[in-house]
């Protein structure tokens, strides 16, 4: 071929490539992304550096090193002060895995600034955390655990811990071949504890495999307006309901921040907390120290104020226990989170134009997709029947019986 | 030749035995009277409270207070201090009083005297302030949650903005403010320093000086050479029997610290921590002697209940430990009682007023309150100065 005839060749290939990619034939009239379908989910995926002899899923038998995590899930061992901060604290078995407040329960004597998330079906997830820090649930754990607004473990003690309680000294040698428990490997229990918390048998999950009768016809047309009129699917889309990317949809300020209609409502501890996470946590300029009084989500991860007031797309799946909804837990209900969609959200900090002390200008970050959605009271009725078909029973576990710390002479005398 | 031999030996034996005399002098020359510290009242002030202030521990239950207590001469009466909550310490904790000495080079003439046991910090006030902060076995604080809870407080704003000239509460004015309280804390009308000793404790300082030999750690304005000896006092047999102070000993020095083997330590290794050098095994430094009146258990490991139990074990020789260890200079002192109650009695009149019962307690104020107007707010002292 003479080089013309090969430029001419490579641009047809580029165009073809242009015209028929998935992406391109994926794209609905005005869509700005490629949208996963919808699916049933699968088992829950191991990563092959934290491998399970025993990929079982709620409620059948755990494994070995799913029992190990379902005993450093619920162990306050793993956290500062020893009291009120395990996993299972803000996790709790009886809120959906999450807490029915607003936000979070802190470390004493802080508060946390977000609402915590349920741990329900999170293996399936990229992306951990409203502003999605965390990649993986063994990197999760103890992002968690040692966050001085959470758990606030140091790692020499917690793993000094486990190694005097000689039932974790047992389990971490037959789990991980430890000699003495390494930290690390209580995370990766977690990790496993947490991908045997997954549901894949909501009426969602078994409609999806066929059987039609699985949802009910209001929840049927409920999915309808989803995916159509409602437009949910556009960043609520796949398996998990999530394409896990960031949006500012314009929810108000939490009302642990501002006190809401009253500012002597406000949680002290939760302004401290903010205050913490702009300047001293993740080491922001002093002009956003303070001017923000808001929490700024992805702009924490990029720094890019074109980021600013932006989350993480919600999961969908479990919602029925996971009330209140949204990064501060600003909406009591899924009826609430209809409405707050309806009306095609609201305005925040974030949705308005920012000027810098040096001049420069930021638009408003509020997404265009929101807009008013005009649903009728049945549509609206339709659709929260289709999300709550996206949850199958609670699912509870009692706290476990944990391992006790005894003095080393009494079970490793020395010779 | 034989006689010249023997000249040449006498020669050398004087020459030691003035060396020694010298030595003996100047070392007796170098204790006396601390000179006074001086301090900013207003920082001081400031740093009191902070003192008192449980704000400053990461879960806001303990204060610096908590294992130095002022009415307990800045110490506490148990053998094992405690530690940041749920946790226990495997060590005594050490008085406050005089210890802004350690680190001012101008009153120890350049010499240093580093803090902790096992003598790991020697810098400063300053970095000491931050040590017990933020380590997780004290206070356990992350100092930029302390800032912000401390910036929630308009009285603390005004108070840090009055005291150092136009700035905000911070982690590092945190650490300037309790040092400055701290050089407070210093002995006061202290017999020895007035050159007020009865007899029997003139006695005591001659032996103190010579038959005793404790002169020869306890030397300087405050009593300490700064450095670490092996005078095998017995391990505390609590510190492993409590799997709890035990856990604290593994994590401060096996992890924190990076001493090798220590899943198979049976005792406190001292500094050895800080040298990793195996012949350093049981070593801790020499406390300062001022105050003790005030501060019974002694040794680092609250082992001796009074200063009877301590003479005594000196007068032994010591305790016992493997040979190269323990330092040579022990060695039995023949004391008769009468003579031991000489050396008490000089002891106890190197202890002045209780200068803890003159502290004010400062009532921390863990009432949380939202910040005025604070969606407006921006921190800046004219919002908070009404």
């Amino acid at each position: 071929m003479k080089s013309s005839e090969k430029l001419m060749f490579i641009l047809l290939v580029f165009a073809a490539l242009l015209i028929f990619s998935p992406a391109g034939t994926a794209h609905a009239e005005g869509d700005p992304d490629f949208d996963m379908p919808l699916g049933a989910l699968p088992p829950p995926p191991y990563p092959v550096d934290n491998p399970t002899l025993k990929k079982n899923v709620w409620p059948s038998p755990m494994g070995p090193k799913q029992e190990l995590g379902y005993l450093t899930f619920f162990d306050p061992k793993l956290s500062g002060d020893q009291g009120p901060s395990a996993c299972s604290d803000c996790h709790n078995p009886l809120q959906g895995w999450g807490t029915n407040e607003a936000h979070s329960k802190g470390y004493p004597g802080t508060a946390h600034w977000r609402n915590s998330q349920t741990i329900v079906n999170n293996a399936y997830l990229q992306k951990l955390f409203w502003g999605g820090s965390s990649p993986s649930l063994e990197a999760q754990a103890p992002s968690a655990a040692r966050a001085a607004r959470a758990g606030n473990l140091e790692r020499d003690q917690g793993e000094a811990r486990l190694r005097l309680a000689p039932e974790y000294v047992r389990r971490f040698n037959e789990v991980f071949g430890d000699r003495w428990p390494i930290l690390q490997n209580a995370w990766r229990s977690i990790a496993s504890f947490e991908r045997y918390m997954s549901q894949i048998d909501t009426p969602f999950d078994k409609y999806m495999n066929g059987d039609k009768s699985a949802m009910s016809a209001s929840a049927i047309r409920g999915l309808d307006i989803f995916k159509g009129k409602a437009n949910c699917f556009e960043c609520h889309n796949g398996p998990m309901l999530t394409d896990e990317k960031f949006y500012n949809l314009g929810v108000k300020r939490g009302e642990g921040l501002d006190g809401g209609e009253d500012p002597d409502d406000a949680m002290p501890l939760v302004q401290v907390n903010l205050r913490w996470e702009i300047y001293g946590n993740k080491g922001n300029s002093e002009w956003i120290f303070r001017s923000f009084k808001d929490d700024a989500g992805m702009w924490f991860r990029d720094k890019q104020l074109s980021s600013r007031g932006k989350f993480r797309t919600a999961p969908l799946r479990f919602t029925r226990f996971t009330a209140p909804f949204m990064h501060h837990g600003q909406l009591d209900s899924l009826r609430a989170v209809i409405d707050f969609y309806d009306r095609g959200g609201d305005e925040n900090e974030f949705t308005k134009e920012l000027i810098t002390p040096y001049g420069d200008k930021y638009p408003g970050t509020k997404s265009p997709i929101m807009k008013k959605l005009n649903l009728t009271e049945e549509e609206k009725k339709d659709l929260e029947n289709f999300l709550l078909a996206l949850t199958a029973d609670p699912m509870v576990l009692p706290t476990p019986k944990l391992p006790q710390f005894q003095a080393m002479a009494d079970w490793m005398p020395r010779k | 030749m034989k006689a010249q031999t023997k000249k040449v030996a006498l020669c050398m034996v004087a020459v030691i035995v003035t060396a020694f005399v010298l030595v003996q002098t100047v070392q007796a020359a170098s204790i006396g009277p601390l000179p006074p510290l001086k301090f900013n009242a207003k920082k001081a002030e400031l740093g009191r409270k902070l003192f008192f202030d449980t704000k400053n521990s990461g879960d806001g239950q303990i204060a610096c207070s908590s294992c130095h207590d002022h009415k307990l001469g800045f110490t506490t009466r148990k053998p094992l201090s405690d530690a940041y909550v749920s946790m226990l310490h495997f060590r005594n904790a050490p008085t406050l009083i005089n210890t802004a000495y350690k680190g001012s080079k101008s009153v120890l003439r350049n010499k240093r005297i580093p803090w902790h046991w096992d003598g790991r910090i020697g810098t400063n006030l300053n970095d000491m302030t931050r040590d017990a902060l933020v380590t997780s076995e004290t206070m356990n604080m992350d100092m930029r949650i302390m800032q912000e809870r401390l910036r929630q407080f308009p009285s603390y704003v005004i108070e840090f903005n009055d005291a150092f000239g136009a700035k905000e509460p911070s982690n590092g004015l945190v650490r300037k403010a309790i040092p400055e309280f701290l050089k407070t804390l210093t002995s006061k009308n202290v017999p020895f320093d007035q050159g007020k000793l009865n007899l029997t404790a003139k006695a005591g300082l001659e032996l103190f000086l010579g038959k005793a030999g404790c002169i020869r750690c306890h030397n300087g304005a405050m009593f300490t050479d700064g450095k670490p000896h092996n005078t095998g006092v017995p391990e505390n047999p609590e510190v492993f029997k409590d799997p709890v102070r035990h856990i604290t000993l593994i994590s401060l020095l096996g992890f924190a610290q990076g001493l090798e083997n220590i899943m198979n330590l049976r005792r406190d290794p001292g500094y050895m921590t800080v040298s990793h050098d195996a012949k350093d095994m049981g070593k801790f430094s020499t406390p300062t002697l001022r105050e003790l009146k005030y501060t019974a258990p002694y040794m680092h490991n609250g082992l001796m209940a009074s200063l009877d139990e301590v003479i005594d074990f000196y007068n032994k020789g010591g305790g016992p430990d493997r040979p190269g260890l323990k330092d040579s200079a022990m060695v039995p002192l023949r004391l008769t009682d009468t003579e031991k109650a000489e050396l008490k009695e000089f002891l106890l009149a190197l202890s002045g007023d209780d200068i803890g019962a003159a502290v004010k307690y400062a009532k921390p104020d863990m009432d949380y309150m939202p910040l005025p107007n604070w969606v407006n707010n921006d921190y800046t002292i004219t919002n908070y100065r009404k």
